[in-house]
């Protein structure tokens, strides 16, 4: 990348960039210890959240079974770990496993498009979640308790912080991996196949290749997510999955905006946030035990239908975009041409 | 033979209240192209407000018929939401029904609570051949049947089922000729909640539902749809039935816990032959 040769000053997204991920590097120790767990989950769906937001923005395909992927990681952790592999090992295996499990199933899966592959993801994983519910080796609807606490080379990750710090990293290298295939050859092929595959086809994209990576690269951030869950939780049971947390993944991406890292963070951080809130609102004394849950599907509801209505592009997108037209002498014209998210499909 | 017939004819009944909600499906799909994931809803919400009518004291057949108003209703306002705004793809519009769903699941936990509800239908049984069937199958199984003629007759002979077909295979020659597509779109999502909305109160007697059953309501609709490809009625009334009789048959003779993961494995292999026959610019060119 030459860009800091051609500007000396970091550009207003590199300096956000930064000042970002001081905030987050800081943010486990000032944070009062039960705010720290509600970041770790955060940090932990935001991984799930980057990738999904490359398949729907830069690929074009929905995944609404993205939860499965992350599950199919988790097991992997807790297994291995239950069977006396090193936790490290474990966590390694762990995308590894959903992104080939994505490997397979995507085979005869990603000839569909649309809400073909939307409802197809959606039957993978009810069909995962009743088959590992039946399984004794994976504890059936019991799941797998007492799973170590990761240890890498002799440190073991013992508190809520140190697992903020695993997850911070390994969000660190979702977000490099996703930017840097999003701005590589690649990466514009892939934006060109969400359009229209045909045309990037004959503009000589391998479009199904392309499909197939891009679909088990998600899958494996979400696997590398459900590692990182397993390990800091230390049970995992079909329970821990529902269909329910994919539709979770999608409204985040939706919200913040597909096919932008930004609006992946975004979106998680503003559903997790907004979710947080209404919990506490929903579990003060005088309030229904039902209010939680109505609460938060309500949220999950409206935000959904609001942001995809009235912001298609979602949360980061508009905002960028507003303020680009409001200031298009300070660098908007110069600044590099962010690239468009496709549509989702 | 006595259980293969009392398996073949719950499944045939079960599938006949799929059929009810895959023929929303497809009225909704073929007028808007939206693919309508609050579909399963509509059943949620018919047979829950069946079962709060019949026990606030309606008689049967008011109860039903209201609660499939209510749900036609619904259909309604899900179709104003999901298609009013000029400008959203059907693409969005599949994200916006998934949040009615969600919405749909707040509204139901405030108004019955959590638990799965059932209400009485048609009770006891008959003994056809040494099986027991249950009269609630017999009903579901004459109700779709009669629905699905009057159905086709609906789209056949009257004006405004031929308009929806008109808007169907073609909506610019359907403006033209001064159909007002968008309020046809209403009309068939008002069509699919009270289809929806019937499958709901018909099968609740025969398999207790939450709110969120919708999720498997709305796949084994989808799967029956798709088979079809989603605009032929007929052919996901096929669909259903196949369906509901692999299911009741693999839980009868296997393990009642794999009859969702049959339904579901059914419709991926479905779905995928079906696609490898259409090649992506086919696709495109329909769009």
């Amino acid at each position: 990348m030459s860009a800091p040769a051609r500007r000396p000053l970091p550009s207003p997204g590199t300096a956000a960039a930064i000042a970002v991920a001081a905030v987050a590097l800081v943010l486990p120790v000032v944070l009062p210890a039960p705010q720290v767990s509600v970041y770790v989950l955060l940090l932990i769906s935001a991984i799930v959240v980057t990738g999904l937001s490359m398949l729907m923005g830069f690929a074009g395909q929905v995944s609404l079974g993205q939860a499965a992927f992350t599950m199919i990681g988790a097991y992997t952790a807790a297994l291995t770990a239950t069977h006396g592999v090193p936790t490290w090992a474990g966590l390694l295996l762990a995308p590894v496993a959903a992104g080939t499990a994505a490997a397979l199933v995507g085979v005869p899966l990603l000839r569909l498009r649309g809400h073909q592959l939307a409802f197809a993801t959606l039957a993978v994983q009810l069909i995962l979640l009743s088959v590992v519910g039946r399984q004794e080796w994976a504890g059936g609807d019991i799941g797998l308790q007492g799973v170590p606490r990761l240890t890498v080379a002799g440190y073991e990750f013992a508190d809520d912080v140190a697992y903020a710090y695993l997850a911070l990293g390994a969000l660190g290298c979702t977000v490099l991996v996703v930017r840097n295939i999003v701005r590589s050859r690649p990466g514009r092929g892939l934006r060109a196949l969400a359009t229209s595959e045909v045309a990037a086809a004959s503009a000589g994209v391998p479009v199904a290749v392309y499909k197939q990576a891009v679909f088990s690269l998600s899958a494996a951030f979400a696997g590398l997510a459900g590692g990182v869950y397993a390990y800091y939780i230390g049970y995992v049971a079909p329970g821990s999955f529902p269909v329910l947390l994919s539709f979770e993944y999608v409204v985040m991406v939706v919200v913040g905006g597909a096919g932008t890292i930004w609006g992946a963070l975004a979106g998680a951080t503003a559903v997790t946030l907004l979710l947080q809130v209404l919990n506490d609102v929903g579990t003060r004394e005088g309030m229904p035990a039902s209010a939680p849950a109505v609460l938060s599907y309500a949220v999950y509801g409206l935000l959904l239908v609001l942001v995809v209505l009235f912001m298609p592009k979602g949360l980061v997108p508009t905002v960028t975009d507003r303020w680009r037209r409001r200031a298009p002498a300070r660098g908007g014209a110069e600044a590099e041409p962010e690239a468009e998210p496709a549509p989702v499909k | 033979m006595s259980a293969f017939l009392q398996y073949l004819i719950s499944g045939i009944a079960v599938g006949c209240g799929f059929a009810l909600l895959a023929s929303g499906l497809v009225a909704i799909h073929r007028v808007t192209r939206v693919v309508n994931f609050a579909q399963g809803m509509f059943a949620v919400v018919g047979g829950m407000t069946a079962g709060s009518l019949l026990s606030a004291g309606l008689p049967h057949g008011a109860a039903e018929t209201a609660a499939v108003l209510v749900a036609g209703a619904v259909g309604l306002a899900a179709g104003l939401v999901a298609t009013g705004k000029r400008g959203t793809s059907p693409q969005s519009a599949l994200i916006v029904t998934l949040g009615l769903g969600f919405l749909a699941y707040a509204v139901e936990i405030m108004i019955w609570g959590d638990n799965p509800r059932s209400h009485p239908g048609l009770g006891g049984s008959v003994i056809v051949f040494g099986a027991h069937v249950q009269k609630q199958s017999f009903l579901v199984i004459g109700v779709a049947a009669a629905v699905f003629a009057l159905l086709g007759l609906f789209f056949g002979r009257t004006y405004t089922g031929k308009a929806l077909t008109a808007c169907a295979s073609n909506p610019y020659a359907a403006r033209a000729v001064g159909i007002d597509v968008v309020r046809m779109g209403l009309l068939a999502f008002a069509l699919g909640g009270m289809l929806g909305g019937l499958g709901g109160v018909l099968l609740t007697p025969l398999q207790p539902i939450s709110y969120n059953s919708d999720v498997l309501l709305i796949t084994n609709g989808f799967a029956a749809a798709i088979l079809g490809g989603l605009d032929r009625p007929g052919v996901a009334l096929a669909g259903a039935l196949t369906l509901g009789v692999a299911e009741s048959m693999v839980a009868g003779y296997g393990a009642a816990s794999y009859q969702t993961v049959v339904a579901l494995a059914l419709m991926l292999t479905i779905m995928t032959v079906r696609a490898s026959r259409r090649t992506a610019l086919q696709e495109e060119a329909a769009r």
